[in-house]
């Protein structure tokens, strides 16, 4: 069903599933024509991630991949700024079980077409965002800092995120995160925020993969509500500019300039 | 118990704040001793990293000063940074630093009165949120 | 490793009076890459200026850090300074200490002290990672356009005419002239201002370096010094017109004083111009009552508008002359006759038997209508008395407030305005006749309202001014421009969407996609460096190590007294 799918429906020549093999689940990139691994569509992970590192070697190949709600909008920031050509990227819409919806709190599980399993419910709210939220400043910073004392530096939470785009992170170096060693300062875990709230899309990667296990996907779930309460804005998408790159009046700048 | 006196970073940009500070100095307008300013050719130009930089390694307060709406040198400069600089405030408060920390102002040329008025509230409103509670963790 | 020199100015007791010079020097030397620290009375006279060079080339000083004054003033000059000495210019430093510091904690010299230690501090990390850049030419149009043809306009253009430039008069009325030919006669010479306009017209009419755009109105304005287009509206038809340089003498007009003093209701008070048209057509009332300062000198409009008690003392005369036995009173808060010529008219004024009463704002005066006469009542100060006067004709001296459009004119050639709506020059003293946006100049009442001899002394150095650019025939490009590193650029289009002027674009060098900025039309705003994510966009003289060493220092220096 799945090649089918892939292959003639959608016209790919290529698909990016996550599949069994040498005794392991992992990302795997089949070919039109190849023989078909077992494909596990319980098992989450970040496609988005994986394509963005393979998207310079598919040439002008189409690919199809899996696609939950939060890698069609992964996308859809990344065709926005031309990261990624949306004519070659397919998408085969998976939509999460309850117990993945449950685990990344998810308010918005499912894609825009769904070809494998069932719609979920949304889930209810981050329970661990709303009592931070209902805390007084003095025992949230207290929450965070010890949080962010675990932290190694172990960029498992830029490496695997979707958006996360840059090759050479500016958090590898001391301009911004002045500290030496480990764990980093507040600097390193609130710059990432910041460059994440007008591209974050909630997809939990950080979190799951992080070794220290910092409730990442909790504070992107802050910055996000911080972005719908000040511009109306809600990462995913294609059509709307990030309010960062927009004048007071929410014209797109590349209206303005007339100095030629 | 010496009284706590906060260090603030502020950055003022070339056309119209700089020249709003130059003026009240001219003005002979006193004010206090706090603030110490870096000088950019826009607002815009600074970065959010920066004042998250600042904030990090414990500076206790970070003014970000431009032209009024409408009168960026170069054009919607100032708008950009006023969509930035609330969104750093939200991410502060969301780890649980003082917003107030970090206050983003409108100053032009012609406003020695209006720096000296701001740059004196700010200090009093850092002096009264007390040292960035960053200085004692020890990360 | 860098080898800084400080230098600290006592700005003669501007700074060391309050700042401890010598401390901050001997702090200055604990600084990393400081080879020499020294000091001077004033760095920006001949003697400080040498010191520095001599300094530079005997301790073969790479890097210069000054602390002084505002590098809104005196950048350039240390810069140029440091290229006699050998070093590239773009490798000095400025550190203000005057109008950021010691003029501004006058009573506390102590902190005042370390914070200009602190500052000097910033300065010299950020001095240590300059780098020398190379500054571009850009050609210039050798034309200039002047926005208004009043006084300040015509004067400005028959100079730069007769300097055989070729330039652009743009008058939004009907007629040239402005408020010149609406005022007869000009004191205190008494000259009819016809004779001047004629002069003036005549400088241009002559010659075919001059294009005089009536009905027209500014419509738009982009470039830069040498590099302007200017878009006008002339009666319908747009025309753009390249120019390397703009004036501005707009002027200004006169506040008419609705609901003061009767004005509008009761018949027979008027404005100074009313006036002048009546003694124009050789009509001059019986009984005059001028009351001066209607509208300024108060809260809300603040200034004295300079010219209105002279205008008044010359209209008194004129009246005088042209009917002798007339009664003429001049109800006043103070009489601004100011100079050499115009104590003399006042005196001149009040032998000829004008009256002059002295009121307060707290005692306002009163005008009624009182059998077919105006009644003035005022309470005169100076006798303490309640005075009336009856008049045929009230005459309310108001103050030349600000163009409605100045606004306009303001937003479209990026320069500044002050709270009552007068454009801002650069600086009082230093550049007058100049806005900080290089190749825009101001004269005439568009800045403060003046005389006419002020209005021309102010047009013609604006002309001198103007002319200076284009005479080169080049302007230098600074060297802020900004850059994209093609290994860290991730073409994520921030930069692109980010540039006001279109100056950013994503290319393909090498095979990759990475932002390229365009120098020539790179204004060097920095817009694209905040908006990029991974440092890969930077700016010359403002890069993110730089002003991330002058955040350091600052914490260091700060935090570390703290403890």
């Amino acid at each position: 069903m799945l090649p089918e799918l892939a292959f003639d429906k959608l016209g790919a020549d290529l698909l990016l599933a996550m599949c069994e093999g040498h005794g392991n689940v992992g990302p795997i990139v089949i070919s039109k024509g190849e023989k078909m691994a077992k494909v596990r569509t319980d098992v989450p992970y970040q496609l988005v991630t994986i394509l963005t590192n393979i998207y310079p070697f598919i040439g002008q190949k189409k690919l199809a991949l899996l696609c939950r709600r939060c890698d069609e909008k992964a996308l859809a920031e990344l065709e926005k700024r031309g990261l990624v050509d949306e004519k070659r990227v397919l998408r085969i819409g998976l939509a999460c079980s309850a117990d993945q919806i449950k685990a990344c709190r998810c308010s918005d599980p499912v894609p825009s077409v769904v070809h494998i399993g069932a719609p979920g419910k949304p889930a209810g709210e981050d329970e661990l965002m709303n009592k931070l939220l209902a805390m007084p400043s003095e025992e949230r910073l207290k929450f965070w800092t010890a949080q962010f004392r675990k932290c190694n530096k172990c960029f498992a939470c830029t490496l695997n995120c979707p958006v996360c785009f840059c090759d050479d992170c500016v958090l590898e170096e001391r301009t911004f995160v002045a500290e030496k060693g480990i764990p980093p300062g507040m600097s390193f875990h609130l710059i990432r925020t910041f460059h994440l709230s007008d591209k974050c899309v909630e997809c939990g990667e950080c979190e799951r993969s992080c070794p220290a296990g910092i409730p990442l996907l909790t504070l992107r779930k802050m910055a996000a509500k911080d972005m719908k309460a000040l511009y109306g804005f809600v990462s995913g998408d294609k059509k709307k500019v990030s309010p960062l790159l927009t004048t007071l009046e929410g014209e797109p700048m590349e209206d303005e300039c007339h100095e030629c | 118990m010496t009284e706590f006196e906060p260090t603030i970073l502020a950055f003022c940009c070339n056309w119209c704040s700089y020249a709003g500070a130059d003026l009240a100095g001219v003005s002979r307008l006193q004010m206090p001793p706090n603030v110490h300013i870096v000088r950019v050719m826009c607002s815009a130009s600074v970065k959010p990293e920066y004042a998250i930089k600042a904030i990090s390694q414990g500076i206790d307060g970070v003014l970000v000063l431009g032209c009024h709406i409408g009168d960026c040198h170069y054009m919607t400069g100032n708008h950009r940074t006023a969509k930035r600089f609330p969104v750093v405030q939200k991410l502060l408060e969301d780890v649980g630093i003082d917003k107030t920390r970090l206050r983003l102002d409108w100053v032009s040329a012609a406003e020695g009165e209006k720096f000296q008025k701001v740059v004196t509230e700010f200090v009093e409103d850092v002096k009264r949120l007390g040292p960035n509670p960053l200085k004692e963790v020890r990360f | 490793m860098a080898r800084t020199g400080v230098f600290i100015c006592h700005c003669g007791h501007n700074i060391a009076s309050i700042v401890a010079v010598e401390e901050v020097v001997k702090f200055a030397r604990t600084l990393p890459g400081v080879v020499v620290a020294d000091h001077n009375l004033y760095s920006c006279s001949e003697e400080g200026l040498s010191a520095i060079k001599t300094s530079i080339k005997q301790n073969n000083l790479d890097r210069v850090v000054v602390a002084a004054c505002t590098p809104r003033t005196h950048e350039p000059l240390f810069r140029k300074i440091c290229e006699e000495a050998g070093i590239n210019k773009y490798l000095f430093e400025f550190v203000n200490i005057r109008e950021h510091c010691s003029w501004i904690h006058a009573k506390e010299p102590g902190p005042a002290t370390e914070k200009a230690k602190r500052l000097v501090a910033m300065g010299v990390s950020k001095a240590a990672l300059l780098e020398p850049q190379a500054e571009t030419e850009s050609s210039v149009t050798p034309t200039a356009v002047v926005i208004g043809g009043g006084l300040a306009g015509l004067t400005a253009a028959a100079s730069l005419v007769a300097q055989d430039i070729d330039t652009h008069l743009v008058e939004q009325e009907g007629e040239i002239g402005g408020h010149l030919s609406r005022v007869s006669v000009l004191a205190p010479e008494f000259d009819e201002s016809r004779k001047l306009l004629d002069s003036l017209m005549s400088g241009l009419a002559g010659s075919e370096k001059a294009h005089i755009h009536l009905r027209s109105k500014l419509k738009d304005v982009h470039g830069f010094v040498g590099n302007f287009e200017v878009t006008i509206d002339e009666h319908g038809k747009e025309l753009k017109i390249p120019a390397g340089a703009i004036l501005v003498a707009t002027g200004a007009q006169e506040f008419q004083p609705v609901g003061e003093y009767g004005f509008g209701e009761l018949q027979g008070t008027i404005t100074q111009l009313d006036l002048e048209k009546m003694l124009s057509e050789g009509k001059a009332p019986n009984r005059t009552v001028f009351i001066q300062c209607v509208g300024s000198r108060q809260p809300g409009r603040e200034y004295c508008s300079r010219i209105c008690c002279n205008t008044s003392l010359k209209n008194a005369l004129r009246i005088l002359d042209l009917n002798p036995k007339a009664a003429v009173t001049i109800i006043h808060r103070d009489i601004m006759s100011y100079g050499t010529a115009w104590e003399e008219l006042y005196r001149r004024a009040s032998e000829r038997g004008v009256r002059f009463l002295r009121y307060a704002l707290a005692n306002p005066t009163k005008v009624t209508r009182k059998d077919g006469s105006l009644l003035v009542e005022v309470y005169d100060e100076t006798l303490a008395e309640r005075i009336n006067v009856e008049a045929d004709v009230v005459v309310l001296a108001t103050p030349m407030v600000s163009r409605e459009n100045s606004g306009d004119v303001s937003k479209m050639l990026k320069v500044p305005r002050d709270k009552y709506g007068f454009f801002l020059e650069a600086h009082v003293k230093l550049r007058p006749v100049e806005f900080a946006t290089d190749g825009v100049f101001i004269c005439g009442s568009a800045r403060w309202p003046s005389s006419a001899k002020e209005v021309m002394c102010q047009a013609l150095a604006a002309a001198a001014k103007a002319a200076i650019p284009i005479k080169r025939g080049k302007v230098i490009i600074e060297a802020i421009t900004a850059w994209a590193d093609p290994d860290k650029c991730a073409a994520c289009g921030n930069c692109v969407t980010a540039c006001p002027y279109e100056a950013v674009e994503i290319a393909t060098q090498d095979g990759k996609q990475i932002a390229k900025v365009n120098d020539a039309q790179c204004k060097g705003c920095g817009a694209c460096v905040a908006a990029c994510p991974n440092d890969a966009m930077q700016q010359r003289g403002f890069t993110t190590r730089q002003l991330g060493a002058m955040i350091d220092s600052l914490v260091k220096n700060a935090l570390e007294a703290e403890q």
